[in-house]
């Protein structure tokens, strides 16, 4: 199956991939978003003052 | 002169070093014309492979902001280490690992069993986690690894130049392009930003720093005209490089240390203990305690912008 990478796409916020998949035909079989990026605000915001989270979570994006 | 070819990648960060290079406003057409940029994925459209194909040395300049948390974000920082003369560890994150560093008090494990499997919003009842392989009907599909620990830039490749700030403000951006515009460089491995504290840049009228509790922000409305820390907040000025314009305590907010240790310091956490500690009134072991116990999330505010970059790296566990 013939495969074409758009690595990264790019003009946007966010880091990502898409990996489109054609068949014999030359016709679009499946597509896959990947999202190669984790920090993990879920986490490590625990144990910080709720009073500090707003300088905190402005640093999940920035645009 | 030629001009200079240019490239900005973001790793493990918010885009907001991105956004804080176009805050040149009208000096960005003086950056558009002593230099091309070859890539840069929030503004214009190179692939990877485009970079893949350059000769080494080929780029001049490389900003790279984000810290390195994944296998892909190493493998990029190498790559454009080999395609460019210059590489600037571009924000506090690229520098220090900023934010994302914050997640070196936990480890991998805890990071993807939060975000994957206990958080509220997800919907995940057979507690699939990414995989760096993961086999399709199509073929493989692959992912990064990601990493226990977040590093800096410097842990990865030899950095050039640093440029501080989360993110660095319009003043230290203006010198980056005073250095490419007048070809002079610094010596390896300087610092773009002041050459002194925090404190020394800071307006604010200081007197005696003697302090016999530590308040928390919104416990009290501190006095506009005063040192933060002479009023009892934990403001990170003393062990904080200058040259950000203060934008945090002109608002009556204690600094919280995104320009990184000042010059002569290694380690930014320790240097705010080593302050504190000289200008709180500790009588007795029951003064330590009341200490520890104001002190709330003391490493967790000490090190939030610096985790990766201190001695103290990450949390053993």
């Amino acid at each position: 199956m013939k495969r074409i990478s758009i690595d990264p796409f790019t003009r946007l916020e966010g880091h990502g991939r898409i990996d489109i998949f054609l068949n014999d035909a030359g016709e679009v079989a499946n597509v896959y978003l990947r999202i190669p990026e984790l920090r993990g605000f879920e986490k490590f915001c625990e144990g910080r003052p709720v009073e500090e989270l707003p300088r905190i979570v402005t640093r999940i994006c920035g645009v | 002169m030629a001009k200079l070819k240019l490239a900005a990648y973001w790793s493990a960060s918010c885009g907001g070093c991105d956004v804080a290079i176009l805050d040149l406003h009208e000096r960005i057409l003086e950056l558009a014309n002593i230099a091309d940029i070859v890539f840069w994925p929030i503004a214009v459209d190179f692939k990877y492979h485009h970079v893949e194909a350059m000769p080494d040395k080929f780029i001049d300049v490389c900003l790279f902001n984000g810290a390195v948390r994944s296998s892909e974000q190493e493998h990029i920082a190498k790559l454009l280490r080999a395609k460019s003369k210059l590489m600037i560890a571009y924000g506090a994150c690229a520098c220090f690992g900023g934010i994302p560093s914050l997640a070196n008090f936990y480890n991998r494990a805890q990071i993807m069993e939060r975000a994957y499997i206990e958080a509220p919003t997800n919907d995940n009842p057979n507690h699939i986690l990414p995989q760096t392989l993961t086999t399709v009907a199509e073929g493989q599909l692959e992912l990064p690894e990601l990493y226990d620990t977040v590093k800096t830039l410097s842990q990865v490749v030899e950095a050039d130049f640093f440029v501080p700030g989360c993110p660095p403000v319009r003043g230290t951006n203006d010198q980056i392009v005073d250095v490419l515009a007048s070809g002079e460089l610094p010596p390896k491995g300087a610092v773009i930003a002041s050459a002194k504290a925090l404190c020394e840049e800071c307006t604010r009228k200081k007197e005696e720093k003697k302090i016999t509790r530590i308040y928390r922000p919104f416990e009290i409305i501190p006095d506009p005209e005063k040192c933060l820390l002479e009023q009892g907040l934990i403001c990170m000025g003393p062990a904080t490089r200058g040259g950000c314009g203060s934008k945090c305590i002109k608002v009556n907010m204690p600094c919280r240390g995104c320009y990184g240790p000042p010059p002569g310091v290694i380690d930014q956490g320790a240097k705010m203990l080593s302050a504190l500690a000289s200008i709180y009134d500790v009588k007795d072991d029951d003064g330590i305690e009341r200490l520890k116990a104001e002190a709330v999330d003391a490493a967790g505010t000490f090190y939030r912008f610096s985790l990766a970059d201190s001695l103290l790296n990450r949390k053993r566990m």
